[in-house]
């Protein structure tokens, strides 16, 4: 398939975005927002629902007028920046939909004929062989799951061989092998073709898995940026443990001196324990005052508990 | 092929090869069959006489056509955003312009599609040889910018509102009232309101051109006026549709 | 215009010896009953035109007529098809009335009706009063309604509903492909 190669420049911030401002109305949906993703790279964009991640992706592609900050696509301002650049963008958005009329190859012949190519069947069936859909590629997408849908999204994005690649929970609907197999085809696109991807999501151990680099926002503001390892090591604490609880903890029975709770995730809450007392004097304390613990891990340093602590306990 | 005309072939595609889109097509010639049957079957209707019968079914096959296209617009944008479609769309290298463009190529064809459907009907209402060239001819000058002048209201609805039910429910209240003339005929003449009404719809000046040209055996060249108030409302409807799919971010 | 009333007169009078326009039926009480065409019908009317009848009721009696009622009939005498004619349909001046008609006064009424059918008619109209004293007819009117040629069913019925037929087997190869999908 031909591509856009001998017309790019090479920058290697594929896209940049400082202290980005946006206002929908009277809403501000964004109220400063920093983030920066390089070539190769997988950056997971995270942050509580409402945050402001979509809207800062339809911003990072001129898609809606800032109000103040600056914003550098492939090198360029979005907004002016047209066709040409568009054309090195692919997008997987949530939900992720087609004309339902169409098979597979059609649907994936038509979005190459929107990027200016007109690929054989041979590199149609390449290109849905990638995504697992060879076998189905004369199927209506109509009757295609969601997992496939997805694959087949991933294709479409993938369609014009693009720098840059927006992806917007890739995995939804997948099962684990999908799943396994969309992290890998990630992981190749990012070492193997230098393809930036920028990866919202909220599966917090996909974000472990693939991505170099997070950004968390929340509340439209970045609350952190930076490689993956440097934030949990910044943020590593000696005293952050997990608890699973059977229940919630017993009303009136009053707050633990010792323990103080950071956030929920599901039966998991993580809390800090007070640094001047053993930690077996503050799990007495909680048997004392009724919590129903039934599993203690030591937790510090981890993803979720970096998630938790920056987003206040909101639910991923 | 250009960006415009892969959006025309895809959305004429999705009506003439899908089947929702031959269920459609099912309906509109399901009403025709009604209409026919019922002129036919009743003695009030049967009294019409062949002018009377095409003029009927001129306006009846552009009421059918205007609620296609609206269905058609009022998908076209909110439609595809509600099936997470228009993202792609709207970051493919391809202007808005051209999406427009591709957009109303589509709500064109399913037009081609209504009048070819509605010729069996004319000729079985009675038009044959130059009637039904006559008639065909009408259906192009003055239904197709009605008719496209109602997709491009519902496009440019679906644009600025959220959701397709809300851009359907407004383009239908707009066009039944418009298309009203359709069942209130001559009567709504009768009051200056009425009056004042009827210069302005676009939907009257088809009714009109096609009672002057198919009863009153006018010539179609004197349907200038008739012609010029369809198109300049297809003009504004266009500028109204392109400035709400420009204004589309996500 | 002249002519054309004439023309219509001689058209609806039948035979054509008959009776001069306006002249009564015999009645049987003070009452009679004059009919003729209404200035204006089409000589050759067709199947959709209207048609009116103009009629005039006189009391040739010494004494009132009180409570008269007057109204309109229409049958069919096509052979074989002999029928009196439900008037919904044709008409919606089907009757007049008026509390009193006084010695030598007359009472004129307009009985305007859209040909709905083809066929041979006879139209009459008669007169009454309250209490049944008084009763008279006029002549009976013949006219007989053309056909005019408008929608053609053997037109219609195919079109109608073979299009539909069609297109609704145009779905059944996407059923059966559906179906043999797993």
């Amino acid at each position: 398939m031909t591509s856009h190669d001998a017309s790019r420049d090479v920058p290697q911030v594929l896209l940049d975005v400082h202290h980005l401002a946006l206002r929908i109305g009277e809403a501000e949906i964004l109220r400063d927002v920093s983030l920066s993703l390089r070539r190769g790279e997988v950056l997971g964009l995270l942050g509580p629902n409402g945050a402001g991640k979509t809207t800062t992706i339809a911003a990072a592609l001129g898609l809606l007028p800032r109000h103040a900050g600056t914003v550098r696509l492939l090198g360029r301002d979005p907004a002016g920046a047209g066709a040409a650049v568009r054309a090195r963008v692919g997008v997987l958005p949530d939900p992720n939909g087609f004309h339902d009329g169409l098979t597979a190859e059609e649907s994936l012949a038509f979005f190459a004929g929107l990027y200016g190519l007109a690929p054989g069947a041979a590199e149609l069936g390449r290109r849905l062989a990638q995504v697992g859909l060879e076998r189905v590629r004369a199927e209506p997408v109509s009757t295609f799951s969601r997992g496939m849908r997805q694959r087949l999204g991933l294709a479409r994005a993938m369609v014009a061989d693009p720098e840059l690649l927006v992806l917007d929970e890739p995995t939804a609907g997948l099962d684990p092998g999908g799943r396994r197999e969309m992290h890998d085809l990630l992981l190749a696109l990012a070492a193997d073709r230098s393809t930036g991807i920028l990866l919202c999501t909220h599966q917090l151990d996909e974000v472990e898995r693939l991505c170099g680099r997070v950004a968390v926002i929340v509340e439209g503001r970045t609350a952190a940026e930076g490689g993956l390892s440097e934030l949990l090591a910044a943020r590593a604490s000696p005293h952050r443990y997990r608890l699973r609880l059977a229940g919630p903890p017993p009303d009136g029975a009053g707050s633990p001196r010792h323990v103080r709770v950071a956030g929920r995730v599901g039966d998991w809450t993580a809390v800090d324990v007070d640094p001047a007392v053993p930690p077996e004097a503050a799990w007495r304390e909680l048997l004392f005052l009724g919590w129903p613990v039934v599993e203690i891990e030591r937790g510090g340093g981890g993803l979720e508990e970096l998630y938790l602590d920056l987003t206040a306990g909101g639910a991923p | 092929m250009t960006p415009a005309a892969l959006v025309a072939r895809i959305e004429a595609r999705e009506l003439l090869a899908s089947p929702r889109g031959r269920l459609w097509l099912l309906l509109l010639s399901a009403a025709l069959s009604a209409f026919a049957l019922l002129l036919v079957s009743s003695t009030e209707l049967g009294l019409l006489d062949r002018a009377q019968v095409l003029y009927a079914q001129l306006g009846l096959v552009t009421a059918l056509g205007a609620l296609l296209a609206v269905v058609q617009g009022a998908d076209a944008v909110a439609g595809e955003r509600e099936r997470g479609s228009l993202l792609p769309l709207l970051v493919a290298p391809v202007s808005r312009g051209a999406i427009l463009r591709g957009k109303l190529g589509g709500q064109a064809a399913a037009w081609g599609a209504t009048a070819l459907l509605a010729l069996p009907y004319l000729w079985a209402g009675g038009a044959s040889g130059a009637g039904l060239l006559r008639a065909g001819a009408l259906l192009l000058l003055l239904g197709t910018p009605v008719v496209l002048t109602f997709g491009l209201l519902a496009t440019g609805l679906g644009a600025r509102l959220r959701t397709v039910r809300a851009a359907l429910l407004a383009a239908l209240v707009v066009l039944l009232l418009s298309a009203s003339p359709l069942l209130l005929g001559p009567g709504l003449r009768q009051t200056a309101a009425g009056r004042a009404f009827d210069l302005v719809n676009p939907f009257s000046h088809a009714l009109n051109g096609f009672d002057e040209v198919v009863v009153d055996s006018a010539p179609l060249a004197a349907q200038v006026v008739h012609l010029g108030v369809v198109v300049a409302w297809f003009a504004l409807a266009l500028r109204y549709a392109l400035a709400g799919v420009r204004k589309v971010a996500r | 215009m002249v002519h054309l009333f004439l023309a219509a007169c001689l058209a609806f009078a039948a035979p054509p010896t008959a009776a001069a326009p306006l002249a009564p039926a015999p009645a049987a009480g003070p009452l009679s009953v004059a009919l003729v065409p209404a200035p204006g019908a089409p000589v050759r009317p067709r199947m959709g035109d209207r048609l009116s009848f103009h009629s005039v009721i006189r009391n040739g009696g010494e004494a009132p007529v009180e409570g008269l009622v007057a109204w309109v009939s229409l049958v069919r005498v096509d052979r074989g098809q002999e029928a009196p004619v439900d008037l919904e349909d044709w008409s919606a001046q089907k009757a007049v009335t008026l509390p009193s008609l006084g010695p030598g006064q007359s009472l004129e009424a307009d009985w305007p009706m859209r040909l709905i059918q083809a066929g041979d008619y006879r139209v009459v109209v008669s007169a009454a009063s309250r209490d049944g004293s008084a009763l008279a007819a006029s002549p009976l009117r013949p006219f007989t309604v053309a056909r005019r040629p408008v929608v053609e069913s053997r037109r219609v019925v195919p079109v109608a509903l073979g299009l539909p037929g069609l297109l609704a087997a145009s779905f059944l190869p996407w059923r059966r492909l559906r179906r043999r999908r797993p």
